[in-house]
């Protein structure tokens, strides 16, 4: 009974006690499900700093001593430094494009009545259920015809494309909500409409455009597919495509490769650390009706 | 769909300045435009291409005209079915699994544990990671030798259960789901939760008032309450698991024997792995898999009934 008495309090110091075997019960469900989402992660983090020797002898001993310098020769002379430059290079090149140009197109869906509004927000937002496979192999034609194969210019072009139509859907829910009046109120002023949306739109919208800008970061960061495709060059991989020829080459080395995959969660991780309520708001925004 | 905004009887206005809602044709133009010159340059088209493309035998420079023969040659693949059935069997059922356990999860944070938020950041963690990382950590974990799981079974005498659980083809789809099932749960635990926290409360302060166990007001109570949300994870789960391709790439490659061969693999496969230098077949899976998750979603939507617009 005690269970929905505390409906909507969030603070669990405030929550008066369940009874006790349910409590109990719980909490060895909560403990082992914590365990079987973060422990692999913990596993992960150890063996990143042991050698492959070490970890061959026993895989789930505690590092001793810290093996840093893996991380080192995994940045140096395994060529992550490369991928991850090449990731961010790409990463954040697409973010900025289709953060500004889906900012610009969701103020206008949201703003202005037009004909052929709704028209336009439905095709955009659309092609979010497109099986990726539909673009693929004619995006592979289309960026060899154009000498965009196996670069990064190529591969930040599609990214863009990638995640427009996310980017316009999130931002659009969002502006819509931005009271009139101020638009109005800015119009008497003078305002232009590309001054609203510098001076009016963009502030006003930051914390959106800050979701939008964290998740397109994310899923951008982590996608593999277009990558492993579109880029062959070693010297232009990506930070996940880099992994995986890495782990082809030396499937034996899990140490290396374990510090390989821990400098390509770092970003994520720490984007998470510091925005996780903004990230998780805008992953599941929409989804809850 | 295509209802616009406008009432037929202001169309004709542009650029008045009385009504602030509208605005002229040129600044439409460059709010629009970048974002439909990328739709149309980079998703339009290709998409267009694909489909036209999947008429053709294309080899490097040379595409001759085959009319329907991929499409023919499709229906007697029987590879394409087993990716297609392998592909199903992930997309109906996982799901379940997903949206399950995440309002499992929901629930027992919304019971009010301590640490509610903590737990809550750490279970969307695995949300974050991308498919390569989860698909190596679980490659280790499922190790023969020393992955945790066969350690685990082992340790606690039931060694004969340890197997080889990407290598076995009974296993590995299961173990893939598994692992699929692992990286999204939270996603549907955060979504259960807002959901769940936006429920009335005065619903469920009656149940509690009807002394309404807690197992009766999970199944008439909360269950139908948030039905919306739940079909709607399913449906985003549903067409995520359509579209797989990075996680089984990764662990298995589609093998052993093709029992983890999705659609999307087997289109990269023909298109970027085989030696057969043709893309127009790939083209045609493509476009038939296009066809086939685009009325998936419809009918979906229409079966069960969810009044909501489908989101993602």
């Amino acid at each position: 009974m005690a269970f929905f008495s505390m409906l909507g309090a969030r603070d669990p110091g405030a929550t008066p006690l369940p009874r006790l075997f349910a409590r109990g019960g719980l909490a060895l469900v909560i403990g082992a499900y914590t365990i079987y989402t973060l422990g692999p992660f913990l596993w992960l983090a150890t063996m990143s700093v042991r050698t492959t020797g070490e970890i061959s002898l026993d895989h789930y001993a505690w590092p001793s001593p810290f093996h840093w310098e893996q991380f080192r020769i995994a940045w140096v002379d395994s060529n992550f430094a490369t991928y991850f430059w090449n990731s961010t290079l790409v990463v954040v090149g697409a973010v900025a494009v289709v953060t500004l140009v889906g900012a610009a197109a969701a103020h206008a869906l949201a703003r202005y009545r037009f004909k052929g509004n709704r028209l336009i927000y439905a095709v955009l937002f659309s092609s979010i259920i497109f099986p990726p496979q539909i673009t693929l192999i004619s995006l592979y034609q289309i960026l060899v015809d154009y000498n965009l194969y196996n670069s990064l210019l190529g591969l930040t072009l599609v990214y863009i494309s990638l995640q427009l139509p996310l980017t316009v859907y999130l931002l659009e829910g969002f502006f819509a909500r931005i009271p009139q009046d101020l638009f109005d109120a800015a119009k008497m002023d003078g305002y232009g409409d590309i001054e609203i949306f510098r001076r009016i739109v963009l502030p006003i919208g930051m914390p959106a455009i800050a979701t939008t800008l964290i998740l397109n970061f994310i899923q951008l960061w982590n996608e593999f597919l277009f990558a492993v495709v579109l880029i062959t060059d070693p010297d232009k991989r990506t930070l996940p495509i880099g992994i995986r020829a890495f782990m082809g080459d030396h499937f034996q080395d899990i140490g290396m490769i374990a510090a390989g995959v821990m400098i390509s969660v770092v970003p994520v991780i720490l984007a998470y650390i510091f925005f996780s309520e903004k990230l998780i708001r805008g992953m599941t925004a929409g989804a809850v009706k | 769909m295509t209802s616009t905004a406008a009432r037929p009887d202001d169309v004709k206005s542009p650029g008045s300045v009385a009504d602030p809602r509208r605005t002229s044709w040129p600044v439409l133009v460059v709010f629009l435009v970048p974002a439909l010159a990328i739709y149309v340059g980079l998703t339009a088209y290709p998409a267009f291409r694909t489909i036209y493309d999947s008429f053709f035998t294309i080899e490097g420079l040379d595409a001759t005209f085959v009319g329907l023969d991929n499409y023919r040659a499709l229906m007697s693949d029987e590879t394409f079915w087993v990716a297609v059935r392998n592909t199903f069997v992930w997309s109906f059922i996982a799901p379940v699994l997903d949206v399950s356990t995440g309002l499992l999860l929901a629930l027992a944070l919304y019971a009010g544990v301590p640490f509610a938020r903590f737990l809550r950041v750490a279970w969307f963690t695995p949300v974050l990671l991308s498919y390569v990382v989860v698909a190596i950590l679980w490659m280790w974990i499922y190790n023969y030798d020393w992955g945790i799981l066969n350690e685990v079974l082992r340790a606690v005498g039931l060694g004969a259960l340890a197997s080889s659980w990407l290598g076995d083809p009974n296993l590995a789809l299961g173990a893939l789901i598994v692992t699929h099932a692992w990286k999204w749960a939270g996603f549907n635990m955060v979504v259960c939760l807002a959901a769940i926290h936006s429920l009335p409360r005065e619903v469920l302060e009656a149940a509690d008032l009807d002394n309404c166990g807690w197992g009766a007001k999970l199944r008439h109570v909360i269950v139908p309450m948030l039905r919306p949300t739940l079909l709607n994870l399913y449906i985003l789960a549903f067409i995520g698991k359509m579209k797989i391709f990075d996680l089984v790439w990764i662990m298995t490659g589609g093998g052993p024997l093709w029992a983890t061969e999705t659609v999307s693999t087997y289109v990269y496969k023909r298109a970027f792995n085989w030696n057969t230098f043709d893309l127009g077949y790939p083209s045609a899976i493509a476009a038939v898999w296009f066809g086939v998750v685009c009325a998936a979603v419809v009918i979906l939507n229409r079966v069960l009934a969810s009044k909501d617009r489908l989101e993602y």
